[in-house]
C-alpha cells in the first residue's frame, strides 16, 4: 500500500508538470483551434530568461518570475503575428509547420546563448530543498509548489473564461469566429491574447518547474509531447480536462513503471490514449462546441 | 535505363576516380596551411558532444597557429554538423573528404552517428582521431586510419563494475538510458558482468528527459541493490539521486564520463548531502574549476564569450593535441600515411587533460584506457581518487 | 516550354547524366533527394490529397528500412527479396492505421498517429533480440552483380528508376477516379459519402499507398546507409517529410518532387551556417509558409504555363461535357 501511495504521489507531481504544459495548449486551442508546436520551446526559453535574471544577474525571485511570464506573453503574441494570423486557418499542416519553425528558431537561439554555459543549468527552488513528510510519504516541497501552481492557474483561467468579458469573447471566437466578428468582436486581438496567454502560462510553468527539471535547450519537446497527449486526452478545449489528462498521463507512467517495469513507462500513456480515443474520439471532457452555443 | 548505359556510366565513373587519385597530391595541404575537418552535432540535443569539443579543438589550433603552426603550416578547422544523426554524419564525412578535401579529421560525437560514418572514414584513408564517441565498434575491429582518445564504452563499463566490486558491493544493479549512447555502454557492461560470473540484481531504465525516478528507486530498493551503475546523462542521474535521497535510498552510485563534473552534478541534484555516495569516471583528469586548466579556461572563455569551460571542451583539447603531435612527428614532407603511422606509434604522449599518457599501437586504436575516478564530498572540493587502467 | 512535363524531363535527364561526373558526396546527397521524393509523394497522397493529418510516415519509413535490413541479417535473404517485403509490410501496416482514422480526424488523428509512431520507436528500441535495440545494426553490402557498377552509382540509378516509375504511377492515380475520391474525402467526408464514396476503402487506400512509398524509400535508405538505427525514424524525420510537402505544394505530385529536392539540398546548403542551422531552417520554414502559400508549385502555377495538375486525365477540348462535372473544379492546392 505504501508502494502504491508513493507511485500515485509521484505520478501526480509529474502529472502536474504535464498539466501545466497542457493548460497552455488548451488556452490557445480554445480560441484558435490549433495546437502550438512551439509551446515546449516557450517554456524552455522563458525558463532560461528567468535563470539569467535570477541566477546570473541576481534579480529577486518574484520579479524574475514576473518577467518570465511577460517574456512568455511576448513570445506568444509574436508567434500569433508571425505564424498564425497571416496563414489560412483551414490549412492545418501549414499552421503546424509554422509553429514548428518557430520552435526550431527558439531552440537554436537558446543553444547559441546558453548552450555553452553548462550541460544542464540548475535553478534554485523557492521552497526548502530538503524533502518533507506528507502523511507517510516524503515529497520534495517544490513538487507541492508545482501542484499548487497548476491548480491555481486552472482555477484562474476557468474563472477568466466564465466571468470576464475578454474570456467570454475568446470563448465566442472559438465557437464561431464569423459570428463573433459579426457581433463586433475583434477576433485578431482575441487570437493574440490567446497565444500570449498560453505562452505566459508556459513562462510561469518554467519558473515553477525548473528546480525539478533543470534547464537545457531541448527540454521543450518531451514536455510538449506529453502536454499534447494530456490535452487531447482531456478533450483539447477543457481546462479541467487538461489537468485531468496531465494527471492521468503522470499516474499511468508511474504505476506502469512501478508495477510492470521501467522500460514501459514512456510508452504506457500513449497506449492508454490510443485506447481512450478509439472509444471517445474527441477526448474525455469534450463537448461539441457547435451545439453548445 | 539500359544496361549498356549503366555500364558506360560505371566505366566513366571508375575512370574519373582513378584519374583523380593519380593526379592528387596530399589533400588539404599547401605550403602554409593544413585543412582539418571535424564533425559532430552542432545542433540538436547531442551538441554537448559535438559543438563543445569542437570549441576545444578550435582553441588548441589557435595556440598552435600563434606559435607559428606545424612546420610553418597553419591549421584550418572546418566544422560539419551531423545532428547526432547517422545519415547526416555520413553526409558530413563525405563532404569533408570529397568536397573539402581535408587532410585529417578530429571529431565524432554521438556513438551511432560516428559508427555509421566509420565506413566512409575508413575508405577515405584520412587520419582520424575520435574525441567523444564511445561506441566499441568504432575502434574494434580497428580501421587502419581511425584512432580514439575517448575512453571506449567497454573500458568504462569494466571500470565501473570493477570499482563497485572493489568497494565491497554485493548486490549490484544497473539503471540505464535506452538510447544509442546508453546501449553502447550497456552491452559491454553486461559482458563484464558475465565475465565476473555475477548477475545484476536489478536492471532498470530511465529516459534522458525523465523528471521523476520514484518507480525506479522503489524497484532498486526492493531488490536490495547496494551499488547502482548509472548509464545516464547528468539530468536523469540527478533526478534519480534526488528521488533516492527523498526515499531514503543511498546506494553507492557510480557514474561515467557523461557525468564528468561532480561539482556541477551536486548543483543539479539540488538536495543537500544527496551526492555523498556518488563517484564518477572521467576520461580527463581535471574538472573545469581546477586551476591546472586555467590556461584553457581563459582561452575558451575569451574565444566563446558567455561560455564556461566544460569537460566537453577538454575532450576536444586532448584529442586535438594528440592529432597535432602526430602531424608534427610526420615531419615537413607531410602525407596522410605518415600521420597514420605517427598515430599508431604514439607512446606515452602527455596531454594537458587526460588522466594518463596516450599510447596507441598498430593493433589497438583505443589510445586512452585510463579513466580517472572522481568524487566530491557534499560542500567539499572535488577529489581525484586515482585512475584505473584497463586492458594492457 | 517551361511547363511541368518539360521541366520534369529536363530534371530527369540531368539526374541520369550527372552522377558519373559527381563526387561521392554529391552522389550521396542526390540519392537522398530521390529517396525523399518517394517519401514526399506518398505523404502528399495521404495528407495533401486525402486530407488525413497523420504523423506516422516516419514510422512507415522505419518499418521499410528495418524489414529490408533484418530479413537480410537474420535470414540471409538477398536484398532483392527483402526490399519488396519491406515495402509491402509498410503498406500493410499503413492500411491497418486507417482504422483509427475512420473514427478520428484533425488533431485527434494527429495525436493517435503520433502515439503509433512512438510505439514503433519503442519496439525498435526494446525488441533487442530482433531489432538490435538502440545501437542499430549494419546491413550487408549491396552488390549489383552481374552489372558492373559500383554500389553508390547502382543504388542511385535504382532509386532514380523507382522514383520515376512511382512518380508516373502517382500522377495517373491522382488524375483518376481514385484521386478525385481522395479529394472529395478531404473536402468533406459527409459530402463524399453522399456521393457514394466508401470512406473506409479510400482512407485505407490512401494510408496504404503512403505506407508503400515510405516502405520502398526505407529499403533504399537502409542500403544507402548500410546501417539502420532508431534515431533515423523519429519525429525530426517526420518534420522533414512534412516540410517537403508544404514547401513543394500540398496536393501536387510535381510539388513533392520540388519540395523534397528543396528541403534536402537546403539542409546540405545550411551546413555553411555552422551552428545556427536550426535558426535559419526554422526561419525558412516560417518564411515559406508565409510567403509561398501553396508551396513552390503554386508559385509556378501562377507565373508559368503548364504547371496545372488537373484531377482528370486530359481530354480533347472539342468534346463538350454532357453534364456539369460532379466534382468541383477546385484547384488542388487551395481548399
Amino acid at each position: 500500500m505504501l508502494l502504491f501511495s508513493y507511485l500515485l504521489m509521484s505520478g501526480v507531481t509529474t502529472g502536474a508538470l504535464y498539466a501545466l504544459v497542457a493548460l497552455g495548449l488548451v488556452v490557445v486551442n480554445k480560441a484558435t483551434g490549433v495546437i502550438n508546436f512551439a509551446q515546449g520551446e516557450f517554456f524552455m526559453f522563458a525558463g532560461f530568461v528567468a535563470w539569467t535574471l535570477h541566477v546570473q544577474f541576481g534579480m529577486n525571485y518574484p520579479l524574475s518570475f514576473l518577467l518570465a511570464v511577460v517574456v512568455g506573453f511576448v513570445l506568444g503574441a509574436l508567434t500569433d503575428r508571425i505564424a498564425f494570423r497571416p496563414i489560412d486557418k483551414n490549412d492545418i499542416v501549414s499552421l503546424v509547420l509554422a509553429t514548428v519553425g518557430i520552435s526550431f528558431m527558439l531552440k537554436g537561439l537558446a543553444r547559441v546563448i546558453w548552450g555553452g554555459k553548462a550541460d544542464y543549468l540548475s535553478f534554485p527552488p523557492i521552497t526548502s530543498p530538503d524533502p518533507i513528510m506528507v502523511g507517510p510519504i516524503m515529497v520534495i516541497p517544490q513538487q507541492l509548489a508545482v501542484l499548487a501552481g497548476t491548480l491555481i492557474i486552472m482555477l484562474v483561467f476557468a474563472a477568466f473564461f466564465r466571468l470576464t468579458r475578454a474570456g467570454k469573447m475568446m470563448q465566442a471566437t472559438a465557437d464561431n469566429a464569423r459570428a463573433a466578428r459579426l457581433v463586433g468582436i475583434r477576433t485578431d486581438h482575441i487570437y493574440t491574447l490567446a497565444f500570449g496567454t498560453g505562452a505566459a502560462i508556459a513562462g510561469a510553468a518554467a519558473v515553477l518547474t525548473a528546480p525539478l527539471t533543470l534547464l537545457y535547450p531541448d527540454i521543450g519537446f518531451t514536455f510538449f509531447l506529453k502536454g499534447f497527449a494530456a490535452a487531447v486526452l482531456g478533450g483539447l478545449t477543457s481546462l479541467p480536462g487538461a489537468v485531468l489528462g496531465g494527471l492521468i498521463v503522470g499516474v499511468v507512467e508511474s504505476l506502469a513503471g512501478g508495477y510492470i517495469h521501467s522500460s514501459v513507462m514512456e510508452l504506457s500513456p500513449f497506449i492508454v490514449i490510443m485506447i481512450v480515443l478509439v472509444f471517445k474520439p474527441t477526448g474525455l471532457l469534450s463537448f461539441h462546441k457547435a451545439r453548445r452555443v | 535505363m539500359s544496361k549498356r548505359f549503366l555500364t558506360t556510366a560505371a566505366v566513366f565513373a571508375a575512370a574519373t576516380m582513378t584519374a583523380s587519385v593519380a593526379l592528387a597530391q596530399q589533400p588539404g595541404v599547401t605550403a602554409d596551411t593544413i585543412k582539418i575537418g571535424t564533425f559532430g552535432a552542432l545542433t540538436g540535443p547531442g551538441y554537448l558532444y559535438g559543438k563543445l569539443p569542437m570549441n576545444g579543438v578550435d582553441v588548441v589550433f589557435d595556440e598552435v597557429n600563434k606559435a607559428g603552426g606545424i612546420n610553418g603550416r597553419k591549421l584550418e578547422l572546418i566544422r560539419e554538423d551531423d545532428r547526432c544523426d547517422p545519415t547526416a554524419a555520413i553526409g558530413a564525412v563525405k563532404k569533408l573528404v570529397d568536397q573539402e578535401h581535408v587532410f585529417a579529421i578530429v571529431g565524432g560525437g554521438c556513438s551511432n552517428a560516428t559508427f555509421a560514418a566509420k565506413e566512409a572514414l575508413e575508405t577515405s584513408k584520412v587520419p582520424t582521431v575520435i574525441f567523444a564517441s564511445v561506441h566499441d565498434g568504432i575502434t574494434t575491429p580497428p580501421a587502419a586510419n581511425i584512432f580514439s582518445t575517448a575512453t571506449t564504452s567497454t573500458i568504462e563499463s569494466q571500470a565501473q563494475l570493477a570499482y563497485a566490486i572493489e568497494q565491497g558491493a554485493k548486490k549490484i544493479a544497473i539503471i540505464s538510458m535506452r538510447d544509442s549512447w546508453g546501449r553502447a555502454r550497456y552491452t559491454p557492461l553486461m559482458e563484464a558482468f558475465k565475465a565476473k560470473g555475477i548477475k545484476p540484481v536489478a536492471d532498470e531504465e530511465l529516459s534522458p528527459d525523465a523528471n521523476d525516478a520514484t518507480a525506479q528507486v522503489l524497484r532498486l530498493k526492493a531488490a536490495g541493490a547496494d551499488a547502482v551503475l548509472m548509464l545516464l546523462y547528468p539530468k536523469p542521474a540527478a533526478v534519480f539521486i534526488r528521488d533516492g535521497q527523498k526515499l531514503g535510498y543511498k546506494p553507492l552510485a557510480l557514474g561515467q564520463t557523461g557525468i564528468a563534473d561532480p561539482a556541477a552534478f551536486e548543483d543539479q541534484v539540488g538536495v543537500p548531502g544527496a551526492t555523498a555516495n556518488f563517484r564518477t569516471i572521467s576520461q580527463v583528469r581535471y574538472t573545469p574549476e581546477d586551476p591546472k586548466v586555467d590556461k584553457w579556461r581563459k582561452l575558451v572563455e575569451t574565444k566563446f564569450p558567455g561560455d564556461r569551460l566544460s569537460v566537453y571542451n577538454l575532450f576536444g583539447i586532448g584529442a586535438s593535441q594528440v592529432l597535432v603531435e602526430a602531424i608534427k612527428r610526420a615531419g615537413k614532407d607531410l602525407t596522410q600515411e605518415k600521420v597514420v603511422n605517427a598515430l599508431a606509434e604514439m607512446k606515452d604522449f602527455q596531454t594537458d587533460v587526460y588522466a594518463a599518457p596516450i599510447s596507441c599501437s598498430k593493433e589497438d586504436h583505443r589510445c586512452n584506457k585510463s579513466p580517472a575516478w572522481m568524487a566530491k564530498d557534499p560542500g567539499g572540493p572535488v577529489k581525484v581518487l586515482g585512475y584505473t587502467t584497463v586492458g594492457k | 516550354m517551361f511547363g511541368r512535363r518539360n521541366v520534369m524531363l529536363a530534371l530527369l535527364a540531368l539526374a541520369a547524366i550527372a552522377p558519373p561526373f559527381a563526387n561521392g558526396y554529391q552522389i550521396f546527397v542526390g540519392n537522398l533527394v530521390l529517396i525523399y521524393i518517394l517519401l514526399s509523394i506518398g505523404l502528399n497522397v495521404l495528407v495533401g490529397y486525402a486530407g488525413q493529418l497523420a504523423f506516422a510516415n516516419a514510422a512507415m519509413f522505419g518499418i521499410g528500412a528495418y524489414t529490408t535490413g533484418l530479413l537480410q541479417v537474420h535470414f540471409g535473404w538477398p536484398f532483392w527479396a527483402a526490399f519488396p517485403c519491406g515495402g509491402l509490410l509498410a503498406a500493410a501496416v499503413g492500411t491497418a492505421l486507417s482504422l483509427p482514422a475512420l473514427r478520428m480526424s484533425g488533431l485527434y488523428l494527429a495525436l493517435s498517429t503520433l502515439a503509433f509512431a512512438q510505439a514503433t520507436q519503442w519496439v525498435f528500441l526494446h525488441w533487442d533480440a530482433v531489432t538490435f535495440g538502440a545501437g542499430g545494426f549494419k546491413t550487408p553490402h549491396l552488390s549489383f552483380d552481374p552489372i558492373p557498377i559500383s554500389k553508390p552509382l547502382g543504388l542511385y540509378y535504382l532509386s532514380l528508376i523507382l522514383a520515376v516509375l512511382l512518380y508516373i504511377f502517382a500522377r495517373h492515380m491522382v488524375a483518376s477516379r481514385v484521386g478525385r475520391a481522395f479529394v472529395a474525402v478531404r473536402d468533406g467526408e459527409v459530402a463524399a459519402e453522399s456521393l457514394g464514396i466508401d470512406l473506409l476503402r479510400y482512407k485505407a487506400l490512401a494510408f496504404g499507398i503512403s505506407g508503400l512509398y515510405a516502405g520502398i524509400a526505407g529499403g533504399l535508405y537502409s542500403a544507402l546507409l548500410n546501417f539502420v538505427a532508431p534515431e533515423g525514424y523519429d519525429l525530426f524525420q517526420m518534420i522533414i517529410q512534412k516540410s517537403t510537402i508544404v514547401v513543394g505544394g500540398m496536393g501536387s505530385v510535381a510539388g513533392s518532387v520540388l519540395g523534397a529536392a528543396a528541403i534536402i539540398l537546403l539542409l546540405e546548403l545550411l551546413r555553411e551556417f555552422k551552428g545556427v542551422q536550426e535558426i535559419v531552417f526554422g526561419a525558412l520554414l516560417v518564411g515559406f509558409v508565409l510567403f509561398m502559400r501553396g508551396g513552390l508549385v503554386s508559385v509556378l502555377q501562377r507565373y508559368v504555363r503548364g504547371w496545372d495538375e488537373p484531377l482528370h486525365a486530359v481530354k480533347p477540348r472539342a468534346e463538350p461535357a454532357p453534364l456539369p462535372n460532379p466534382e468541383p473544379q477546385t484547384s488542388p492546392v487551395e481548399k
